[in-house]
């Protein structure tokens, strides 16, 4: 006989005000099968002259069923209602529209997930409690000292063990992905130079540990490793780290913002003066002759790593950074300075490191802008953010016109996307 | 799906719960059908796995039932039962290890590797195929009766609370409720009070050290404090992981009106390793202690045979966990201590007052977990070396502080050493609901349900087995 097949419904009286253990819903008592473990959990006798026998005991029992209820149902049906209000249609039942493959359930799980209104409404304020109770971020960034912050990869980056000398052409390598792009474009009579763009917690890791006072030495053993392998390898580099040690030696500005990921106008200026005298010295392309201006001005900045907290009330914590940018302005017109796709023989790839202060405010006071003036001469250039190890030269296959009279491309990277690179290090053939 | 998931805890639970109350009849087959749907999610191929495996083993059970006693295709049935059932877990489970090691040895002697077969483990296989196994083992040996519909034991072998990462719960444990069982508000709160804690637990204080445990355990060159304290977060992690887990089955058990045994008794109060594994996963332990240490004749054919007994059955238990010889390791460091602990009549620390005998258990299963959590033999060799060779950390490792010293890590570490050794147990809590104790089980599950809002961190340890 199937015990759930025979039931009787307990009243709503017996249910909540019985000292005995009645039944929950539709179901068999008293057959002798409950508690396997022998220890039947009824509510003790209700002291006399208590009421209703047993009332006060089960109260808590009932109230906690409730509310375990209704916490896990009322998502559901909000979400539904909301769903149907912006959109006409509940998201949930995306499920029945997919078939039921592995990747589709991700997708909708996923998706389900970020869109619900109950993360919405209490995320900001859970991070916020989270850091200001345990000084965390969330998944994507660490708290430094004053006021510092760091993106988390770049720091596992540094902190974890990375073979240097993966072979086998995979993804995993990007010493033959590299190796593979400069043979293409000597191919073409182009030249590569690879620039490393190093971490903040490469530069900076007394603001980011304790354990090391500012005077102690700079941490970028895996970039200094892979720096080695392309110089055995034969392909032109130019050294940033070295460079920003002497810099940070000499108690210069910082090469970094405190709340972002990336350089400083002082970082970048620095980078792309060390590019254009190694340019310079080997001659690739001929000199040029425009005689770029220097326009100071000032921007406000919140910091990518405070975003990546993605909570307001974080955010307001800290002031956003003020910064101190060079605008680079063609003389002649006072217009600020613009790529030439076609005419330049230079053609520089890279991620957001040549994006910041470049197309994002103010404009023409980035790393490109001033590798130009540095160079004399307009470059072109591709910038993919966070996809300079694959994506970038994607986009260049796409676009092979790029190309045409260049005589050298200088590819920038940052040091984490060694490991972490989007896509990771793929061999990419460019079209004709 | 996972326990501590939006779509498990907001969707997929109260529409279970929903249509069950609401089922007059076939509430085991709709048990069943939700089970699927919760396995599937993560590979739905995996569900045709789990149905062939149950639809062998029903029908072995069948003919063992049938058969009289003594008969050859009883034997035979038992036979067929026990070969496929560990033929699917040895191809899922070990296959790849094998490969990898025949390859090693292969290229020891200067020949080609050959090709490896890429297998994906179906997660929580070792924990159903267990169970399948339990049931024809129960039937064969008279200590169970057989089961009545193919939907009733489909149900005991998918049934989703402890499908994934158990508690192990064998046929004769649960054939009685998969017939008849009882739904009272005392049994329903007192799930719900436990799952809300096993919820919490997992979410405040499991992910977070887990998060510390990885961060060491991927340095490079982590100095000895950091590994120390990397080692502890971890026993922490996998302790409240873990735990947590077979919580929220047993609570999750009991909303549908099941009973599963108690998978944990405070393990890290053991006074010894014998006394630990009386607390530690005792489902696994009395699964392996009945089907196979007492099989392989326990205790009582003489002192060496027991030592050999104990040896095997937790080599055997190391690898249950997984293909590697890490775990192979484990399992003989802990068979080897238990024999220990036999020969010496009793625990390593007997004559110390309690305090150091639990330290000192406490200590050892650190170190059994260093080869427990490394994926290499090599990898525990750098550990062990982080942890007993004074040194600080160098490279990139120095930035650790960075990530383990924060205040909320002190914090939760602080905690887990409180409710660890002070004996407070959730399966005791919810025991007797008071009012102050409601209050206190639904703020810490608001609170672990906002957090799991914010954590992009939240495996669960025990899947992988």
């Amino acid at each position: 006989m199937d015990a759930t097949r025979t039931t009787k419904m307990a009243s709503f009286r017996d249910m909540f005000f019985s000292a005995k253990p009645t039944l929950l819903f539709p179901s068999l008592e008293g057959l002798g099968v409950g508690w396997g473990m022998g220890a039947r959990n009824n509510p003790p006798p209700a002291p006399p002259g208590r009421g209703v026998p047993g009332s006060r005991e089960r109260f808590p029992k009932w109230f906690l069923a409730a509310i375990f209820l209704v916490i896990i149902a009322i998502e559901g049906p909000v979400q539904a209602l909301l769903d149907l209000r912006s959109e006409g249609r509940p998201q949930v039942l995306d499920f029945l529209s997919q078939a039921p493959t592995q990747d589709n359930l991700r997708t909708f799980e996923s998706a389900l997930e970020d869109n619900a209104w109950s993360a919405e409404a209490v995320r900001p304020a859970m991070q916020y409690f989270r850091y200001a109770l345990g000084e965390d971020l969330g998944a994507k960034a660490l708290a430094g000292k004053d006021d510092w912050l760091f993106y988390r990869a770049g720091a596992e980056f540094l902190m974890q063990p990375w073979p240097h000398a993966v072979e086998g052409g995979g993804t995993d390598d990007p010493l033959g992905a590299i190796v593979d792009f400069r043979d293409t474009l000597a191919q073409r009579d182009i030249a590569l130079l690879v620039v490393i763009a190093p971490g903040k917690a490469s530069i900076y890791p007394d603001k980011l540990s304790a354990r090391i006072a500012e005077t102690d030495e700079r941490i970028y053993g895996h970039a200094r490793a892979f720096l080695d392998r392309l110089a055995e390898a034969s392909v032109p580099t130019v050294d940033l780290f070295a460079r920003y040690a002497t810099a940070r030696e000499g108690h210069e500005a910082p090469l970094y913002l405190e709340r972002d990921t990336h350089w400083s106008p002082e970082g970048l200026r620095l980078a792309a003066k060390a590019v254009a005298e190694r340019v310079i010295k080997e001659g690739w392309i001929p000199n040029g002759t425009l005689e770029y201006a220097i326009q100071p001005v000032e921007v406000s900045r919140v910091g990518d790593v405070l975003r990546m907290a993605d909570s307001p009330y974080i955010t307001a914590r800290f002031a956003p950074e003020s910064i101190a940018c060079a605008q680079v302005t063609d003389p002649a017109t006072g217009q600020p300075y613009a790529d030439e796709a076609e005419a330049p023989p230079v053609l520089v790839l890279g991620d957001s490191f040549l994006r910041i202060y470049q197309s994002d405010a103010p404009g023409s006071a980035g790393f490109i802008a001033h590798l130009a003036r540095e160079l004399k001469q307009p470059v072109a250039s591709i910038v993919s953010d966070g996809g300079a190890s694959t994506l970038v030269r994607q986009e260049l296959a796409r676009h092979p016109e790029l190309l045409h009279g260049k005589k050298l491309v200088i590819w920038e990277f940052v040091e984490r996307d060694l490991r972490f690179g989007t896509e990771g290090w793929q061999k990419v053939k460019l079209g004709d | 799906m996972v326990f501590t998931s939006h779509i498990f805890l907001f969707y997929f639970l109260p529409i279970t719960l929903l249509v069950y109350y609401l089922l007059p009849r076939g509430r085991n087959l709709f048990l069943l059908a939700a089970s699927y749907i919760f396995y599937g999610w993560w590979n739905p191929w995996f569900v045709g796995l789990m149905f062939f495996a149950t639809a062998v083993n029903y029908a072995c059970g069948l003919v063992i039932a049938r058969e009289a006693v003594g008969t050859p295709r009883r034997k035979h049935a038992l036979v067929v039962s026990i070969v496929v059932s560990l033929g699917l877990l040895g191809f899922f489970k070990y296959f790849m290890f094998f490969e990898n090691n025949l390859n090693a040895l292969l290229t020891v002697f200067g020949a080609d590797a050959l090709p490896v077969l890429q297998i994906i483990l179906p997660v929580g296989i070792s924990f159903f195929i267990f169970q399948s196994l339990s049931y024809t083992i129960d039937v064969y040996r008279g200590d169970s009766p057989p089961v009545r519909t193919f939907s009733d034991f489909a149900c005991f072998v998918a049934l989703f609370p402890q499908l994934i990462a158990g508690p192990i719960v064998r046929y004769n444990t649960i054939a009685a409720q998969l017939v008849e069982r009882e739904h009272t508000l005392d049994k329903f709160s007192s799930g719900a009070a436990l799952f809300m804690l096993g919820f919490a637990k997992k979410i405040l204080l499991a992910n977070a050290m887990g998060m510390a445990a990885d961060a060491v355990f991927a340095a490079e060159s982590p100095g000895t404090v950091d590994a120390w304290f990397g080692i502890v977060a971890y026993a922490f992690q996998i302790y409240f992981d873990f735990s947590a887990y077979s919580d929220m089955a047993i609570g999750l058990g009991r909303m549908f009106g099941f009973e599963f045994p108690r998978n944990f008794n405070a393990p890290y109060l053991a006074e010894s390793i014998t006394d630990f594994w009386r607390r530690w996963h005792i489902s696994l332990s009395t699964f392996l202690r009945d089907y196979l240490y007492i099989p392989l004749g326990g205790n009582r054919r003489g002192e060496g045979r027991t030592y050999a007994n104990l040896a095997i059955v937790m080599l055997l238990g190391g690898l249950w966990h997984g293909a590697s010889w890490n775990f192979v390791l484990w399992g003989a460091f802990h068979g080897a201590l238990l024999a220990l602990e036999r020969k010496l009549g009793g625990g390593l620390f007997e004559k110390a007052p309690r305090p150091l005998r639990v330290g000192g258990t406490f200590v050892l299963i650190l170190f059994s977990w260093v080869l427990f959590r490394a994926v290499t033999l090599a990898e525990s060799a750098d550990y062990f070396q982080a942890l007993f060779i004074p040194r600080s950390a160098s490279g990139g490792a120095i930035l650790l502080d960075s990530i383990l010293y924060t205040r909320g890590n002190l914090l939760i570490m602080g905690l887990c050493a409180v409710l660890t050794f002070r004996r407070l147990q959730a399966h005791d809590w919810v025991e007797r609901l008071t009012l102050p104790r409601v209050v206190t089980i639904t703020a810490l599950f608001l609170l672990a349900i906002m957090t799991m809002h914010v954590q992009a961190f939240n495996p669960f340890l025990y899947f992988q087995f």
